[in-house]
């Protein structure tokens, strides 16, 4: 329950989000693809009516349409290019990763919004993530073709 | 137009407000967005004032969008009284027709009137200190008309409402068969907080008799009231929420003048 959930683009760090966000649904009502939903009662009555994402479920593709919006700056209004965003942070599973293990795979690689950026191939075609530049949208985890995603994006704001 | 025949279109419509803005909304048409927590309409942004406060004293910042934000409803309450309760909130409009649902069916509640001052305030206070105190955003779970909006719009974004539309079930029904408009009269934070934004010049309902106004003693106004006060005590205030229906049904009787009336 208390599994700490990917925030939208602009989030503050979580303590701070949670003291911050009146849970007025204006993100999740704004966005286009439906990628923010609304915890309930059973995330506990202090998660209750806070935004989250599910990136497996639909990421966020970074369209900057909720942090607009936010009336309290639980999500930062002055973020406004998709590059500016630090929702999460990706991380790869090598162990369990196609590209890792010696197959050709470049799923994440070529969806990611912050094309050859935030997630570079090295030389030997295995996709790392730039640390500096991951916005942690989440896209990569929804694209990657295993049952169980070997990137994930590990939530926490970072601003 | 009357009075209440005004009130009721008002009503309705801000029923159907919140339905209209999560449909534009998911037809990606975003000039108007949000609920009674906070809304957007246009470049205008609101904020419910409890919600605003709460934010401020858990988050122990001040954000001037926020802050402007409060400002809409504060200076309405200012001038116009809780006209917010009586016109716009949703949970207002349920509880009066759940109200009057019972007044026709005969129930017999057990407190047929809460009309207690300050009991409100009390609990306005309490709700607002746990949020710093507990970490507990106390007042959102607690706001009707917030979660009205809220859940409506989730339900049309998402197809799922959350446990929060208890409370509402729980008001009403508390409402029909045990306590009459016990939300609004003594429970509601957010009536409560509003009620706090008032100065001698607010627009109240006065009764004032003179040679030219002389009340008859008919208490039409007393079976009037929604919220089951009594407007020819004067000692209405801060309960009354201007929604008029007293001064209406003064005025339907015969004569021209009539001591009770809207003064600012």
């Amino acid at each position: 329950m208390n599994k700490q959930r990917l925030r939208p683009p602009g989030a503050i760090a979580e303590a701070e989000f949670l003291a911050t966000c009146i849970r007025c649904g204006k993100c999740s009502q704004i966005c286009p693809y439906g990628s923010i939903k609304t915890a309930g009662l059973l995330d506990g009555p202090i998660m209750m009516g806070t935004p989250f994402i599910v990136p497996r479920n639909k990421p966020c593709y970074l369209c900057m349409k909720c942090t607009a919006v936010c009336p309290s700056g639980a999500l930062k209004r002055s973020v406004r290019k998709k590059e500016d965003v630090r929702m999460g942070l990706a991380e790869v599973n090598k162990k369990e990763c196609l590209a890792w293990q010696g197959t050709l795979c470049r799923s994440c690689y070529d969806e990611c919004p912050l094309f050859n950026e935030a997630l570079l191939m090295d030389k030997d075609l295995k996709p790392v993530v730039d640390e500096k530049k991951c916005v942690g949208c989440g896209v990569c985890e929804n694209v990657c073709p295993l049952d169980t995603p070997t990137i994930v994006v590990k939530p926490g704001g970072r601003l | 137009m009357k009075l209440r025949t005004s009130r009721r279109i008002v009503q309705i419509s801000s029923l159907a407000l919140f339905v209209i803005i999560p449909l534009l909304n998911k037809a990606e048409i975003s000039f108007v967005s949000g609920t009674l927590y906070s809304m957007a309409i246009g470049p205008v942004w609101i904020t419910d004032p409890l919600i605003g406060m709460q934010t401020i004293l858990t988050s122990l910042r001040f954000d001037g969008t926020l802050l402007l934000s409060m400002a809409v409803p504060v200076s309405i309450a200012l001038i116009a009284g809780r006209v917010f309760c009586s016109w716009i909130c949703p949970q207002n409009t349920l509880s009066e027709w759940v109200d009057q649902a019972a007044i026709r069916i005969g129930i017999k509640r057990l407190f047929p009137s809460t009309a207690v001052p300050r009991v409100r305030t009390v609990v306005t206070a309490l709700v607002l200190l746990a949020a710093p105190l507990a970490g507990f955003p106390l007042a959102s779970l607690l706001s009707a008309p917030g979660i009205i909006t809220a859940q409506t719009a989730q339900l049309i974004k998402e197809g799922v409402v959350g446990a929060e539309v208890v409370l509402i079930a729980v008001i009403l029904l508390s409402e029909f068969f045990l306590a009459r408009r016990v939300w609004c009269n003594t429970l509601c934070p957010v009536g409560g907080f509003l009620a706090l934004f008032r100065i001698p010049r607010t627009l109240r309902v006065a009764f004032a008799e003179d040679e030219t106004r002389v009340c008859g003693r008919c208490r039409s106004c007393v079976d009037a009231c929604g919220l089951g006060l009594d407007p020819l005590t004067g000692k209405i205030h801060p309960l009354c929420h201007n929604c008029g229906d007293c001064i209406a049904s003064c005025e339907d009787l015969k004569g021209e003048k009539k001591p009770l009336q809207f003064r600012w």
